[in-house]
């Protein structure tokens, strides 16, 4: 993007007042949005972002800057305005910038422009009447289409040179039933690191079916029970639980200062026998998947816990150098040329188990099946999280029966973990329109096999 | 140095041909934030973008493009871009650029014209002084995280083909942190409080880090009580998570769309007469507060219920227009890179008299909620509400033993028609939107424990 000769002259000038270790990041971001609501095609927005971010370590404390202006001139002033926190003056030394292969093969089969715009909101339109004509019930269908190509240099004075083009496609469509002035809703989406085969591989059509199908469904939905009872969750979306209640405490930044419940565990019991977990990067279209990260380290499969033992933290460059490590696990990301890279999730997921799917509910005497969820958070010290499902059902004797609303499922992720009782062998990631919010947002997938859940707190209003 | 509005200006008469209704908004923005940890400064951030948007309206078609890249070649291709989108929108008779109003001039109280001269060593002072503030409470605190000091000086400027074009400056100061405490079990909890103000003066990171401090101290141990309906007290941060899902049932777009359980009420009491709920982007200091708002209409205070009657909706110009009355200033505009979308300003409920003592002093048995977790669990479509919840109980209107892992639940429409209390101690809570937002007393809630 902007020359190995010209980021070797701002990475020097970021170096002059003694830092460690120098960073340029450079984003050229393009995207698309078409949005369709209440029969109408609402939304059409293109947009340009781009800029460049200038890091500079001095120990244990690390300087930002950032342009969004790609010229000489303006990324030597952010280099000057990062440096300015060192008090020394010292004449770099000569970087040699190599660039770094990634032997990940990540080309989209089809390009967005294979497909006209007129033709993308006419898919929207025919989603629409599609989801109009499943019900007289359905009362609202809204959809929407959207892509996005981020390209991104990173370049350090350690002699890192790596780029990374990703690719996003993603839709949603949802719906709105009504009866008797009882309003339900429902969601589809689905996405990845992709080009316009995902519409190959999902028919829209017929997600907007499903989805009005569910939202009809759950107008003879009722209450939810409250109390503790057993819980099983469903593959893929499942693995939110994972992400927000023990994804995120195996995240380096929490780990080092001691402030998660998996600091300072490795290699001890954290999950029953029956859990391994992963975080994988280099997944071939998933939303998560990333050939570099937003530091130029390549992305890898790591073990987090394996049946049962904890093998291992996700990394950023900060953290692996805040405590001596040699490198990074791949997994400094950012939300932007705007913002410094901190340790992230990439497609995180429970492993694969044993147990057929159906084997798991038949052998559930009373509880709750949550089919689809929207969405889930968690307190990282303490581990405590909360989901709700948006299409549950109950279990009784072995069997699926009545569909619930309202069923909000709470408990504290690293105790679940021990207690997981049950694991499928139907493993599955989610359909990649996930988005983690850790002060920036990031593009992740969770997923997991079907799990069962002896004992957790739902709240429901019935008794 | 550019002068934006100009620029503008000149960009919606270059694009402004034919029938064509042209909106241009430049925003900039230069910001410091300051990340402190252990008595040091762990990172530093300091720096100014921006950027153009430009929407394009043809025939009631709606275009929309940005970029981050004001060079004359970017703006060009915008623009182009904006005009060419156009084609594959549905047109909207209702779908035009309102007409140009007057603003008036008037301080809102949102510029601090001193902040651009707080040298950076006083803003890292502001931020390790708070982190000492909770670090130095209780030696069960054992860590802080995210200590964070930030602030930015922003101006947006906005110009349309009708004739509209003007400009605001705006400060905004912010510091936030995270208290973790350790009990002797080795058990952690942690709790985050925050302090925002247009003002760098009036940010008091003392009062910000002893708060966190406290409110980690009284989730440390907490166990989960007996399943049971009763009483709830809810701490500002608990309020202002389901007043942000009330004001998305409050929006006319929501009620167009059937998107709000509080469809089809108006006139109707809706809550106990304790709840009044205003949207007001005039209010002086607010988070908020504008001269005009996101497509360049004079923001205004709006009473949406009052007494527990609903009487007002929020408007755009769009949805103003589709229920045949005036835009209520509520198009909201997230930087040059979003279309104006309709949603609250300064929302609060208008506080009582009581003080949050008094109303807990009030309760026989029940459950004082300092924090909850909420994604998706309050709906503002199906009015459900359930969340998990953790505080501190209450008996005989004293304050004792922590509570965690339980949830609570009740629905949005029994939630306003049971709030039986409401305090004198509103607080302005910009994390979920601007929310402002007193102690609250609500009844008849199930709160989900252990089996009774």
């Amino acid at each position: 993007m902007i020359g190995s000769d010209l980021a070797a002259k701002v990475l020097a000038e970021a170096l002059k007042t003694g830092a460690d270790l120098a960073e340029i990041y450079i984003e050229d971001v393009t995207s698309l949005r078409l949005g369709l609501d209440d029969s109408r095609i609402e939304q059409a927005i293109r947009g340009v972002d781009k800029g460049a971010g200038v890091r500079v370590f001095f120990g244990n404390l690390v300087t930002y800057a950032y342009t969004d202006r790609l010229t000489e001139e303006a990324l030597l002033e952010a280099a000057r305005a990062a440096a300015a926190a060192g008090k020394n003056s010292v004449t770099p030394k000569a970087i040699d910038l190599t660039e770094r292969k990634s032997p990940l093969q990540f080309n989209i089969e089809k390009s967005f422009d294979l497909m006209s715009i007129e033709d993308k909101a006419k898919l929207l339109n025919d989603i629409d009447v599609k989801g109009r004509a499943y019900s007289p019930l359905i009362k609202q269908v809204a959809a929407s289409y959207r892509e996005r190509s981020r390209k991104v240099w990173i370049y350090n004075s350690d002699g890192v040179y790596a780029h990374d083009d990703r690719n996003f496609v993603e839709m949603s469509v949802s719906t709105i039933a009504e009866r008797d002035g009882n309003l339900q809703s429902s969601f589809e989406g689905f996405g990845g690191q992709i080009g316009l085969e995902l519409l190959d591989k999902n028919n829209p059509l017929q997600k907007i079916e499903e989805a009005a199908e569910a939202a009809v469904k759950m107008l003879d939905a009722r209450p939810c029970p409250a109390g503790e009872m057993t819980v099983v969750l469903p593959n893929g979306w499942g693995g939110v639980l994972f992400h927000e209640a023990c994804g995120h405490q195996m995240e380096a930044d929490f780990i080092t200062k001691g402030g998660s419940a998996y600091s300072g565990k490795v290699g001890e019991v954290v999950a029953s026998p029956i859990i391994s977990a992963v975080d994988d990067g280099t997944i071939l279209g998933r939303r998560g998947s990333i050939r570099f990260d937003d530091e130029g380290t390549p992305s890898q499969r790591t073990v987090l816990i394996e049946k049962g033992v904890l093998k291992e933290y996700m990394w950023d460059l900060t953290e692996a150098r805040r405590v001596g490590r040699d490198a990074s696990t791949g997994n400094g990301r950012r939300q932007s040329f705007r913002h410094m890279p901190m340790p992230r999730m990439t497609n995180t997921f429970i492993d694969q188990g044993e147990h057929d799917p159906e084997e798991i509910i038949a052998n559930t005497k009373k509880g709750i099946f949550i089919k689809s969820m929207s969405g889930g958070q968690a307190d990282i010290a303490k581990g405590d999280f909360v989901f709700n499902g948006k299409e549950a059902y109950l279990i009784e004797d072995g069997k699926l029966t009545a569909p619930l609303k309202g069923a909000t499922v709470a408990g504290n992720g690293p105790k679940v973990l021990m207690e997981i009782d049950m694991v499928g062998n139907d493993l599955a990631l989610d359909p990649g329109i996930g988005m983690c919010g850790k002060g920036q947002s990031a593009r992740v997938s969770v997923g997991q096999p079907t799990v069962r859940l002896p004992k957790v707190n739902v709240a429901g209003t019935s008794e | 140095m550019t002068d934006y509005l100009e620029l503008a200006k000149s960009v919606v008469a270059k694009a402004a041909t034919g029938n064509l209704e042209v909106e241009v908004i430049i925003t900039e923005n230069q910001s410091t934030s300051i990340r402190v940890s252990e008595g040091e400064v762990e990172q530093l951030s300091q720096s100014g973008s921006g950027g153009m948007g430009v929407r394009v309206i043809d025939g009631g078609k709606m275009g929309y493009a940005h970029t981050s890249d004001l060079s004359e070649e970017s703006i060009d291709q915008t623009w182009k871009a904006a005009v060419d989108l156009c084609k594959v929108v549905t047109p909207d008779d209702y779908r035009k650029l309102p007409d140009p109003e007057p603003v008036p001039d008037e301080d809102l109280g949102i510029w601090d014209e001193s902040l651009k001269d707080v040298s950076v060593e006083d803003k890292i002072q502001l931020a390790l002084a708070m982190e000492k503030a909770t670090l130095d409470y209780d030696e069960r605190i054992v860590l802080t995280n995210r200590a964070t000091y930030g602030d930015s000086i922003g101006y947006t400027y906005l110009a349309n083909s009708k004739g509209f074009a003007d400009y605001y400056g705006r400060t905004t100061c912010f510091s936030f942190l995270v208290a973790i405490a350790r009990d002797e079990d080795g058990g952690m909890v942690n709790a985050v409080d925050l302090g925002a103000s247009n003002f760098f003066k009036d940010l008091d990171a003392i009062a910000i880090g002893e708060k966190a401090a406290k409110k980690a101290l009284s989730l440390l141990g907490g166990e989960p009580v007996p399943t049971q309906k009763g009483t709830v007290v809810l701490d500002h941060f608990v309020g202002a998570q389901i007043l942000a899902v009330l004001s998305q049932a409050l929006s006319s777009s929501s009620w167009q769309r059937s998107r709000s359980f509080l469809k089809g009420r108006m006139g109707e009491e809706v809550g106990s007469s304790m709840v009044t709920l205003m949207d007001n982007g005039r209010l002086k200091g607010g988070m908020a507060s504008a001269p005009f708002d996101g497509e360049g209409v004079p923001t205004k205070a709006t009473r949406l219920i009052d007494e527990g009657v609903l009487q007002n909706l929020m408007y755009d110009s769009y949805s103003a227009a589709k229920d045949g009355v005036v835009s209520t200033g509520n198009a909201q505009r997230p930087g040059h890179q979003g279309l104006p979308t309709l949603g609250a300003s300064n929302f609060y409920m208008q506080e009582g008299t009581k003080s949050p003592e008094e109303i807990i002093k009030g309760v026989d048995k029940g459950l004082y909620v300092l924090t909850v977790m909420q994604t998706g669990g309050v709906d503002p479509v199906t009015g459900e509400c359930s969340m998990s919840a953790n505080g501190l109980w209450i008996e005989n209107g004293e304050l004792k033993q922590s509570v965690g892992g339980v949830t609570i639940a009740t629905t949005l429409n029994e939630l306003l028609q049971n709030i039986s209390d409401v305090g004198n101690d509103l607080r302005q809570m910009p994390i979920f939107g601007t929310i402002g937002v007193p102690t609250l007393r609500v009844d008849n809630v199930t709160i989900g424990g252990v089996d009774a």
